[in-house]
């Protein structure tokens, strides 16, 4: 794994929605293979800072380098092609997509890539195998159960190979049983390489997926830690 | 362009309310706004139209055929763009009983065919004469049964100059060339008085003047006293104008209220689903759909349905509109095909998606410019702090808690209930502002008629068979004892000397119910005669004489000079040539056939039998019908009930959708509600009551407005249609009527409520609480 370019890197980002200052000049940097925990009370600006990372919303100052490309000065028709191509994420809400099933949930994101619905959906059902939901994939999303639809989020999120994988609390909504599910998927995956940054107020959590802590207050890092998985 | 297709395709088939809801509100708003386009269209210029299809005369010449030879006439082309003639020209006075149109020196032309370049005369009914002794009679169209009911039903034959010529047909001209039609060597038998040509010219023909002009360009070259008269078309169409055409003005504005109606309606219900996804946008920009693609998932979820609306909506309009303005037309008499116009199908049919398009665009626009982040969250929760007050409020009081509840729901969406609010009011002012138009209009159209009384009777004259032999006050006891009778006018008219004028004042002298049969009523200024020395006079005859109310006119009345004053206006008069209204006198040595009655009947009466019950009860008695030209109150009716129950319809749609709308966003409420122990039934109550109370406060704003567009839209339509309207056209309101409106909104409301109510009341707990 190389690590000279870093994946991402923050520098003296800020962010203001009105009067309020959700981050007060972040700087920050992830490289290839790490798997990097934030963590902070709510309100912090955890969510922004994901936000920002996933080219989702744009900073009021600051740089954003992700994948060696600049998301601050990017139009949004822009942002769209670099996220589908480069970027996974995951909710606390799963935010899947009512209206399709859970494979095809999963395989829209390929076919945004330009793969053909048949080939979108072999890659997805190999997900599915993988991640043990293969029976549920032509149930709707209302059916599923909210282990089972983060679980569909993770492949939607890793359909496209992304460079870097974004979660924002995925066990926030879960109970623990499922909540320990998801965190092996992501060990798993961090394991074989894929780059991680996870949201979360969930001390096992981090400690279980992360090999670095970021520490968030009042929107500017308060403490940075290396962590020993355990 | 796939994924797109994928995300756009799955939205159409698994949210079946909305795709419904939407194909549902296209459907009506295209059939709706097709009927107010084609109602428009036809508004337009019946006259011309008419004139257009028939390539009708800008002048019907008569030539002295003493003075000028046809070869003459044939060679005089100046300026004529096509004429059709000459033809032999005759007046001839009919000798039998003809009925009332064609009792009078008729204009007989010779023609070999209805057809040629110019005047293509319309053979409705029958054939075209072949041979000597037939003749076709100018008469507008109209339907077989209503010329078996009609004054000429029973008409065979009509005989002048010891000459008896057989109907053969009916047909009409626009142009007003003639009263019938002979073969020419018919005509030539009669010894014709006339030759005429009929013209159609290049050049200006707009105004009297120029018509003039170019008639006097064709005339150029022939002897100068050749030419008899020059009937310009533009009489024709004053006249027309001044028939039940005027009312297509009234009928245009049903037109373009139901095109506002439409376009709002679309509007809300298509910006209301894309403003529902917000969070569902979000998704998709997270997952890297571009803006314009997800722009694209839009316009194509709504476009799926709104074509399927559009195309079937046209089918339905079409279909519906069809017969109403064939109706319209054979009411106004000009008998043409009234079909819808390809253009008005094309409009419609591209117009309707186009605006459909333009509703999604623009939410989907500004869901294009906020950020993903801000998407994603924006479809999570209502804001709610006014509607948590406000359902403070509401629990305080003593309302039983589900209708409370449902109360203060509309506060958690202001803008939504705005909009729903828009739709409900517009449902309301469209059905009072339909209503009060209609009738209205069917008053004005009835000007005259009603007034006139459903039957008239009058003695048999001298050499007719049997008479009468009753006076006229047994006759007027007689018609009031006839079971049926409302109401009985009587009238006889007299042809007056005036004191400086050449020509003599028709008076009307009448008694009984005369001015409550409806003259009184329709003044437009002035009163009804109180005393014998007063007058009330028709518009027409005001004009014609040059009189105003308050002048003074002096007759010769039973061998004395007497001075009338002029008191009042009204709308018509008695039927037939129009005179003065003036009260009650004796003439003792008056034939009792000089004297008519005018019978109103009770409301529902068989008026066929009831005339033959006065032929009965005194067969020295003719009694006729007076009714007829109800086709156009029956146009104008069936367009007011259809439109304002499809827009009625619209706006329950409207309601549908934001309740569906609304129960899908607030199922995590619902199912709380539920789970702490509301029963369905006071879900659909508490879902119900919150559209109602938007319907009370819709009925109770819409009427005041739909009142005061009626007050504002009939003045401004008769100005158009430069009519004057009598004060009592306006009065349309009654109390109850005003109650039952108020009511609609309610109406309109619930019924857009309940369906999305109890789909919300069966919803499962459980399956609502673990799906958030
Ligand atoms: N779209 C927004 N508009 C206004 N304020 C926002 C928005 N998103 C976040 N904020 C504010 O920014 C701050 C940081 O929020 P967020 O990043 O969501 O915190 P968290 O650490 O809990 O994820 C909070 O004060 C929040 O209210
Ligand atoms: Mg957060």
């Amino acid at each position: 794994m190389t690590t000279e370019t870093p994946v991402v890197r923050l520098d003296g980002v800020r962010k203001e929605y009105g009067d309020t200052v959700a981050l007060d000049g972040v700087t920050l940097e992830i490289r290839a293979g790490e798997a990097v925990a934030v963590m902070g009370p709510s309100g912090c600006g955890k969510s922004t800072l994901l936000n920002m990372i996933a080219g989702l919303d744009k900073p009021t100052a600051g740089e954003i380098t992700v994948h060696g490309e600049r998301l601050d000065t990017m139009n949004e028709t822009k942002l769209s092609l670099f996220r589908r191509h480069h970027l996974g994420m995951i909710f606390q809400f799963f935010n899947l997509l009512d209206d399709l099933s859970a494979l095809d949930n999963v395989a829209l994101a390929a076919q945004l890539t330009g793969s053909s619905a048949g080939t979108a959906r072999r890659r997805a059902l190999e997900l599915f195998d993988e991640l043990g939901i293969a029976t549920r994939r032509n149930v709707y999303p209302a059916a599923l159960s909210g282990g089972e639809r983060q679980r569909v989020a993770v492949a939607r999120a890793l359909m496209n190979r992304p460079a870097l994988l974004l979660a924002d609390e995925p066990t926030g909504a879960l109970d623990s049983k499922a909540g320990e599910q998801v965190m092996d998927l992501l060990l798993d995956l961090n394991q074989i390489g894929q780059t991680l940054l996870i949201v979360t107020h969930d001390e096992r959590l981090a400690h279980r997926c992360a090999s670095r802590l970021v520490e968030l207050a009042d929107g500017q890092v308060a403490r940075e830690s290396a962590l020993d998985r355990v | 362009m796939s994924a797109v297709w994928t995300a756009s395709r799955a939205a159409v088939r698994r949210r079946r309310v909305q795709t419904f809801v939407i194909f549902l509100v296209v459907l009506v708003c295209t059939a709706t706004a097709l009927i107010s386009v084609a109602l428009l269209d036809a508004a337009r210029s019946p006259f011309q139209r008419a004139f257009d299809g028939q390539n009708g005369a800008h002048s019907v010449v008569t030539y002295d055929p003493a003075k000028v030879t046809d070869e003459r006439l044939t060679a005089a082309t100046t300026g004529v763009e096509a004429s059709a003639g000459p033809f032999g020209q005759v007046i001839v006075e009919p000798q039998n009983d003809v009925g009332p149109v064609f009792s009078q020196p008729l204009t007989v032309v010779g023609r070999a065919d209805p057809g040629g370049a110019v005047d293509r005369v319309d053979l409705w009914h029958g054939r075209w004469p072949s041979a000597a002794g037939e003749i076709v009679l100018n008469e507008p169209p109209q339907p077989d049964e209503d010329l078996s009911m009609g004054p000429l039903a029973g008409v065979t034959e009509l005989v002048t100059n010891g000459k008896t010529l057989r109907i053969v047909g009916f047909a009409f001209t626009v142009s007003g060339s003639a009263d019938g039609w002979v073969t020419p060597a018919q005509v030539a038998a009669l010894h014709p008085t006339g030759t005429q040509m009929l013209y159609r010219f290049t050049g200006d023909v707009s105004t009297h003047d120029a018509l003039a002009a170019r008639v006097s360009g064709v005339t150029t070259g022939l002897p100068g006293d050749a030419l008899l008269a020059a009937q310009p078309y533009l009489v024709t169409k004053e006249e027309a104008a001044a028939g039940p055409g005027v009312y297509l003005p009234f009928l245009g504005t049903f037109g373009i209220l139901g095109l506002l109606v439409a376009v709002i309606i679309v509007g809300n219900v298509v910006s209301g689903a894309v403003v529902s996804g917000f969070r569902h946008i979000g998704v998709l920009k997270a997952l890297g759909f571009t803006p314009r693609q997800v722009v694209a998932v839009y316009l194509t979820m709504v476009s799926v349905p709104a074509v399927a609306g559009a195309i079937l909506g046209t089918g339905l309009g079409w279909a519906a509109v069809r017969p109403m303005l064939t109706e319209t037309f054979r009411g106004l008499g000009f008998g043409q095909d009234a079909a819808v116009q390809p253009w008005v199908i094309t409009v419609v049919l591209l117009g309707v998606p186009s605006l459909v398009l333009i509703a999604a665009l623009l939410p989907a626009l500004r869901a294009h410019r906020l950020s993903a982040a801000q998407a994603i969250s924006a479809g999570s929760a209502p804001r709610r702090g006014r509607g948590l007050r406000v359902q403070r409020a509401l629990s305080g009081s003593r309302l039983p808690r589900a209708v409370s509840l449902g109360l203060g729901l509309p506060f958690a969406r202001p803008a939504r209930t705005a909009l729903t609010m828009a739709s409900l009011l517009l449902g309301v002012v469209t059905v009072t502002f339909a209503l009060g138009l209609s009738d209205s209009v069917i008053r004005i159209s009835e000007v005259g008629e009603i007034a006139a009384g459903d039957i008239g009777v009058r003695p048999m004259r001298g050499d007719e068979q049997p008479a009468s032999q009753r006076s006229d006050t047994e006759i007027e006891q007689m018609l009031r004892a006839l079971p049926g009778t409302s109401q009985v006018g009587v009238g006889v008219a007299r042809d007056l000397s005036v004191a400086g004028q050449s020509e003599p004042l028709m008076i009307n002298f009448v008694r009984g119910d005369t001015a409550a049969m409806g003259y009184e009523q329709q003044l437009y200024e002035g009163h009804w005669m109180t005393a014998p020395d007063q007058l009330v006079l028709p518009t027409q005859l005001l004009n014609e004489r040059g009189l105003e109310i308050g002048e003074k006119v002096t007759v010769s009345l039973q061998g004395a000079w007497t001075t009338f004053t002029i008191v009042g206006e009204t709308v018509r008069g008695l039927p037939g040539p129009e005179g003065a209204f003036a009260t009650w006198r004796d003439f003792p040595d008056l034939d009792p056939a000089a004297f008519f009655y005018q019978v109103q009947t009770v409301e529902g009466t068989d008026l066929g039998a009831f005339t033959q019950s006065i032929r009965a009860a005194d067969p020295g008695l003719d009694a006729w019908d007076n009714t007829g030209g109800d086709s156009f109150s029956t146009v104008v009716t069936g367009f007011a009930a259809v439109l304002a129950l499809l827009l009625a319809t619209v706006a329950a749609l409207g309601v549908l959708n934001t309740v569906a709308l609304n129960v899908t966003e607030r199922r995590r409420d619902l199912g709380m509600l539920k789970s702490i122990g509301m029963t369905p039934r006071q879900v659909v109550s508490m879902v119900v009551t919150s559209m109602a109370a938007l319907g009370v406060i819709a009925g109770l704003l819409g009427i005041p407005l739909g009142l005061a567009a009626h007050r504002l839209v009939v003045p401004l339509s008769a100005d158009a249609a430069k009519i004057r309207l009598p004060e009592y056209v306006m009065q349309v309101w009654d109390p109850a009527t005003l109650a039952l409106l108020a009511f609609s909104g309610v109406v309109i409301a619930v019924a857009g409520a309940l369906i999305p109510a109890r789909a919300a009341a069966r919803l499962t707990i459980a399956r609502v609480l673990h799906n958030e």
